[in-house]
């Protein structure tokens, strides 16, 4: 039984870190992956903050456009692995970051354009504007995107692969 | 990669010691069959099956380079 990371509610970085390590290093030596990375604890967290993890690994090396094939699928599932490896709570999951070049850092930055696209035409055409069906993760980033943004809000409808952030105009029923 | 599949299982469950993984060799793929405890099922297929496609991707993945199909059972 592993040790648990997390104390008070609180993600103890170090031996997370160390311990993602381990589980890296193991499955590229297995896998053969051609993958070098690194490991950054960051200092200090803001509640809510978007663009800083805790922990944030980012790949690099030979085998790195295999890593992003298909929409980054092996790192996503080396993230998956990683976080169950720990065995985090589902809301401590985004303190972890797995990246690669620019990679997940870019799919932020436009997941945020698109909400501030959308909410812009539901305050407009007071109709509600569903997404296609993405990730709790990606999901996230957009309802944390609008917030606090005037005059919408934000749901999600659908189950499991199919669930879809919905933004409705905010007197909406 | 028997050792892989075994590895990451070994991790995820309660009981590592009932960790299990076969290979089936054939001409094209490889069938990497895992056994664990059943209260660890769940563990090893995750929530909407997402742990178990985590593994498959990085199975595949590890497949690819070396031109050979990797599959994963799990198995009841």
């Amino acid at each position: 039984m592993p040790a648990s990371f997390v104390r008070d509610g609180r993600l103890d970085r170090e031996a997370a870190a160390a311990e993602i390590r381990r589980c890296l290093d193991t499955i590229l030596r297995c896998a053969r992956f051609h993958l070098n990375y690194r490991v950054d604890i960051a200092p200090t967290l803001e509640a809510e903050d978007l663009e800083t993890a805790e922990i944030a690994v980012n790949f690099d090396g030979p085998d790195k456009p295999l890593l992003l094939e298909r929409n980054g699928d092996l790192l996503k599932a080396l993230e998956h692995i990683a976080v169950r490896w720990l065995r985090l709570e589902p809301q401590l999951h985004n303190r972890v970051r797995f990246d690669c070049g620019n990679f997940r850092a870019s799919r932020i930055a436009e997941l945020r354009l698109s909400a501030e696209v959308a909410a812009e035409r539901v305050r407009q055409t007071r109709e509600a504007f569903r997404f296609q069906p993405m990730a709790a993760r990606d999901r996230r980033i957009i309802h944390l995107a609008l917030k606090d943004q005037p005059g919408v809000r934000t749901g999600s409808e659908g189950e499991g692969d199919m669930r879809q952030v919905v933004i409705f105009p905010a007197d909406a029923k | 990669m028997k050792e892989l599949v075994e590895a990451i299982a070994k991790a995820l469950v309660d009981n590592p010691e009932q960790v299990q993984v076969r290979a089936v060799e054939g001409e094209q793929v490889t069938v990497l069959e895992l056994r664990v405890h059943p209260t660890d099922l769940g563990k090893v297929i995750g929530r909407q099956g997402r742990t178990a496609k985590s593994i498959r991707t990085i199975l595949g993945a590890a497949g690819m380079k070396l031109k050979k199909r990797l599959t994963l059972e799990i198995l009841e």
